[in-house]
Formats: C-alpha cells, structure tokens, sequence
C-alpha cells in the first residue's frame, strides 16, 4: 500500500512539473506573439502615417520594439523600412529646424538694424517725402527729432565727390531739412555719415545725393 | 630788360597757375549746375504751396521764410497779367504774401520746362552766374468753381553760385552757395 502511494507522488510530481513548464512555454510564445503583432501594428502604423505620435515619440516607440530583439522577419523587414522614413523624418525636422533658427537670428539682425540711428532716419526721411498729409509729416518729423541732440543739429549734404573731396550744398538744420522732405515731397538723398554723442543723440548729419 | 622780362614770365607763370586752381571739374560743374536747377525746383514747389488755399498759414509762413532763403537780399520778382502790359516788380517776401492773400478761392500754379537758357559761367570774382528759364501756368478759380483768370508767364531767372566756408563741428567744410537773383517776366500769354 506504501509503495503504491509512493509510486503516485512519485508520478503525480513528474507530471505537474511537466505541465508548469508547458505552461511557461505557452505565455512565452503567447507573449512574443503579442509583441510581433504589436510590433507589426505599431511599425505598420507608423509607416503609414496612421500615428497622432511625434518623431520623438515614434523614435521611442521604434527604440522599444528593437530592444524586445524579436527576431521576425516581418518585423525585422518593418523596422528596416521604418528607420530608413524616420531618418528621412529626422533630418527634414532637422532642416527645418535649422532654417528657422536661421529666420530668427535673421529677423532679429534685421531688427536691431532697423533700431541703428541711421536706418531710422533713411525710412522716416522716406515716410515724411511721401506723407499724405501735412499732420502726417508733422508726426513723423516730431518723433524723427527726438534722435537729435537738438533741432540745430546740422546737416551737410553732399552734391559731389570729384577730385577726392566733397563739394556740399549750403548747410542747413535738421528740422529745416526734415520741413525740407515734407515740403518738397522728394527723398534725393541718403544718410552718409552720423556723428553721435555719449547719450546716442545725433550730433551731425551727413548726407549724400542718391 | 632782362629783370623785366624776367618778372614778367614769373606774373604770367603765377597767372596761369591761379587759373588753373580756379577751374573746377567737368563733374563738379555738372553738380553745380544739378544744384542750381534744384533750387529753382524748390522755389517752384514753395510758390505752389503758398498759393495753395489749403495750406495752413502758419505752414505758409514757414514756407514763405524757406522760399526767401533762396534769394539774394535785393531780388525781384515780376509779376504780369494779360489784362495789361505793365510788369510789375516786388521784392520776394512781399511777392509770396501777396500770393498767399490772392482773391481766388482757389489757385493753381505749376512750373514746367525748367532749364538752363545761358549756362553758370564763372565771373572774375569766382561767382558763376547763370540764366534759368521756367514756364508758369497760372489758374484762379472763383466760389463757384469756375475758372476766374488764368495765364501762363515765361520767366527768366538768374542764378548766383558762389564757393563759400563756414565751420562746423571744428571743421571747415568748403559749400556752393546758390543764390537765386531777379526773376524777369519774358512773356505772359492767356492759355
């Protein structure tokens, strides 16, 4: 009786090691089996642009999928098809990116030039001889004089440079040039030379026909 | 003899090398000449702001100053009308208010063909004078918007350019003065 109760642990033990095992085997395959149709589904999706994910986050996405190491072939054959679009993804954003730090530095070059004393004063001489109306012109000029140390400020206007030196027109102020620009309609000349002080006034202007 | 004929070659050497210090450049001259025409452009524009029944008095005034800045201290200008052959001649601040308080209610002047009729030549004392031609067509409209006079004058303008100094900044900057003289009515027609 002994034996034959020592005979069925015996057994009984051998066979439920067995089906452990079996088991354990089974959920493995189950779950790599999950993971490839994972694998397929997401990489499918991701090369279809069927994703709401960002290049980062289907780079992420990618990355996990390499590290589960599943050695299939379709997905093997995905991730080479998938890397190859998201490196061509990587470096359009890259360009992209690239071009709009370019824009900006740009923009921001552009726009501390156009603080420098000297554009100011090319666009409101521009603005004052084009004015549609004399309170227009009134505005700009008062706001144009607010650059200068005074309203006497002088502004020497170059008619010629023949022979290696300037021949200049009789000198004048810059708020009689700037009444100058609203009464005559006309821009003929271009900023040269300014001279400043240490608070950024303008100390003198020099101008040159166009 | 020989000490005179030797004073006299160092007078005309002297002499010619003054000469050649006084004659300016072809490009130079055209600048000049540039300028000079620019003046009377300005006072062109200048008239027609004044006449202008829009233009503010004070704004007037102003301009009236700008516009006397271009003259010679004794200029004339002369006015006509082709309802009489007398010319009648004012001198530059009395012309332009006299414009500015014109009975019309409303003016329009515009100058055209404005050119050179005798070239800037350069006078023994360094001032190059000139002759500028300009057309004037003249229109006075009354209350009612009809035309109430109208002419247009031919008008001849002399031109001073003189090479001046002044200092500024520390520094002498050499500039040609224009200086406009009398302004001589040559023609006046009705048209």
């Amino acid at each position: 009786m002994l034996v034959l109760l020592a005979a069925f642990i015996t057994l009984g033990g051998t066979t439920s090691c067995k089906s452990k095992k079996k088991l354990a085997k089974e959920a493995a395959e189950a779950e790599y089996k999950a993971k490839v149709s994972e694998a397929v589904r997401d990489l499918t999706a991701i090369l279809n642009d069927e994703t709401v994910w960002t290049l980062e986050e289907k780079e992420n996405r990618v990355q996990t999928i390499k590290d589960w190491n599943l050695k299939n072939a379709e997905v093997d054959d995905l991730l080479f098809q998938v890397e190859k679009k998201l490196a061509r993804e990587r470096a359009q954003a890259n360009q992209k990116a690239e071009e709009e730090r370019r824009a900006a530095e740009e923009a921001a070059k552009a726009a501390e030039a156009a603080r420098q004393p000297k554009n100011v004063l090319e666009k409101n001489f521009a603005s004052i001889a084009s004015s549609t109306s004399t309170t227009q012109a009134n505005r700009i000029i008062n706001e144009t004089l607010t650059l200068f140390a005074s309203n006497n400020v002088p502004v020497l206007i170059i008619i010629s440079q023949a022979g290696g030196f300037n021949d200049y027109d009789r000198p004048t102020t810059i708020e009689d040039y700037l009444n100058y620009l609203k009464d005559q309609k006309v821009n003929r000349n271009s900023v040269y030379n300014l001279k400043l002080n240490d608070d950024g006034k303008i100390t003198e202007v020099e101008l040159i026909k166009k | 003899m020989k000490k005179i004929l030797a004073m006299l070659a160092i007078v005309l050497f002297v002499g010619n090398v003054m000469a050649q210090e006084e004659e300016i450049s072809f490009e130079r001259k055209q600048a000049i000449d540039s300028l000079a025409l620019e003046k009377v452009r300005d006072l062109s524009k200048y008239i027609k702001i004044v006449g202008s029944k829009e233009t503010a008095w004070s704004e007037a005034n102003r301009v009236i100053d700008r516009a006397e800045e271009l003259f010679m201290s004794n200029a004339e200008i002369g006015v006509s009308s082709v309802a009489s052959n007398n010319i009648k001649y004012y001198k530059v601040r009395p012309y332009l208010e006299h414009l500015m308080r014109l009975n019309y209610d409303r003016v329009e002047i515009e100058w055209y063909n404005i050119e050179y009729v005798s070239d800037l030549q350069r006078q023994p004392d360094g001032t190059y004078v000139g002759v500028i031609t300009i057309f004037q067509t003249f229109r006075g409209y009354d209350k009612e918007g009809n035309l109430a006079y109208k002419d247009t004058t031919k008008k001849d303008i002399t031109v001073y350019v003189k090479r001046k100094e002044t200092q500024i900044g520390g520094r002498m900057i050499g500039f040609w003065d224009v200086l406009l003289g009398d302004m001589r009515v040559k023609e006046t027609a009705n048209k």
